[in-house]
């Protein structure tokens, strides 16, 4: 197989296979956190950092690890990244990781990373896997920031804790809360499926 | 290549060894820090519950902290929640005091303190120095916008505090957090009948 190029690697996991509204994945996560987009935007980046480092470790691997173990393997070096991010944030940005709180330790559940780990990092050289599980990361950032936008301003009136609420509107407190993630997640699969079946239905003409 | 059952034991075993090694020597490097931060934190709480970090730049902390906070006793009471209760002083009275507690939340431990004025009239803050609450739901009880409702509230022996948006000596709960907010009440109303106001509601 050749090997893919970066860009084709950053769109493809930006767009195209989007983990969150391609894949389904890192849903729980996606719920919780995007009532605000300061949150949304540490867990993201949390998440494209540990899926980057361990498609990285694990790829770098992939010869010697046993077939039928791989997957103990993948939870180990995942949850090694994930302490390491927790205590980077306890010592460096203590009030980010003070709000975080059990979020971080809960990126080791988020099923991108260990999604990666099987479907690229497995059967491709270090660097690309790098960048796949980066950009993969990246994808579910921006999903998160797009989903906390619209519910932090709806819910809030406030963007990154700012006030935009000018106009004296009255903030619904459903956007506060997980089912309104829901519905937003929701409707942009449906969206994003739509699309995806309509140019689909294109090519096979 | 076919491996054995002794080559996938072996690598487990080394790639556990190796990997708990790496962790051990990251939590080494980072204990400093960490440490450091966590005095930091609970220092700044203090002054917090009492009123007097407004403006602190975390450098400055320390230094007020030793100058106006001293161990103190409230009716007696000198330890709640295993950890001591501290007074502020001017001119070695106190002014107000900030009473450790602890509770159970909905997901996890509660732990802070309490500020009270040393007339026991009133509150002067109040601050968490450990919750475990969702992050943006229970966990915005961390955030000002509910702590500021903490300050000043007039106390009163016998009477429990409660939630009234719309009354400025009442504070408010965080709206989606019943659970969360109900369980800091509950606390915050536990310390006020045991310690600050000991024995005089059942």
């Amino acid at each position: 197989m050749a090997a893919e190029k970066i860009g084709a690697n950053f769109k493809r996991n930006m767009f195209t296979e989007n983990q969150v509204l391609r894949a389904i994945l890192g849903i729980c996560s996606s719920l919780a956190v995007t009532n605000t987009m300061k949150n949304s935007l540490v867990m993201g980046l949390g998440v494209a950092f540990v899926t980057g480092l361990s498609s990285l470790t694990l790829s770098a691997m992939r010869n010697v690890i046993p077939h039928r173990v791989r997957m103990l393997v993948q939870t180990l070096v995942i949850a090694a990244y994930v302490i390491f991010v927790d205590l980077l944030l306890q010592a460096y940005m203590p009030d980010i990781s003070k709000q975080l709180g059990p979020y971080v330790g809960l990126i080791i559940t988020n099923c991108i990373i260990m999604g990666r780990a099987e479907a690229y990092a497995q059967s491709n050289p270090p660097i690309p896997a790098m960048w796949d599980g980066f950009f993969a990361g990246l994808g579910y950032t921006m999903i998160l920031m797009i989903i906390s936008l619209i519910r932090e301003v709806l819910g809030f009136g406030t963007v990154f804790g700012f006030n935009v609420n000018f106009v004296g509107f009255e903030t619904w407190t459903i956007m506060i809360m997980p089912p309104a993630a829901f519905f937003i997640i929701g409707s942009m699969i449906w969206f994003i499926s739509a699309r995806a079946a309509k140019k689909a239905a294109r090519q096979a003409k | 290549m076919k491996r054995g059952h002794i080559y996938t034991f072996v690598f487990m075993v080394a790639i556990t060894a190796v990997l708990v090694f790496a962790l051990a020597a990251a939590y080494e490097a980072f204990k400093a820090p960490i440490q450091d931060n966590k005095a930091l934190q609970e220092q700044r709480a203090v002054l917090y519950a009492l009123g007097l970090d407004a403006g602190l730049k975390d450098s400055e902390v320390a230094g007020v902290y030793a100058e106006k906070v001293a161990e103190g006793a409230i009716g007696g009471v000198s330890e709640t929640a295993g950890q001591k209760v501290l007074a502020h002083q001017e001119g070695g009275q106190p002014v107000a005091y900030a009473v450790p507690f602890e509770g159970a939340a909905l997901w996890g431990s509660l732990r802070g303190y309490l500020g009270v004025k040393a007339d026991l009239s009133a509150t002067t803050g109040l601050v968490f120095t450990y919750q475990n609450e969702t992050p943006g739901l229970g966990g915005r009880i961390d955030e000002e916008d509910f702590k500021e409702k903490w300050r000043g509230l007039p106390l009163q022996s016998g009477v429990s505090l409660r939630y009234g948006a719309s009354d400025p000596n009442l504070p408010d709960a965080v709206t989606g957090a019943t659970q969360t907010s109900s369980a800091v009440l509950r606390t915050i109303n536990k310390v006020l009948q045991e310690v600050v106001f000991p024995g005089e509601v059942k």
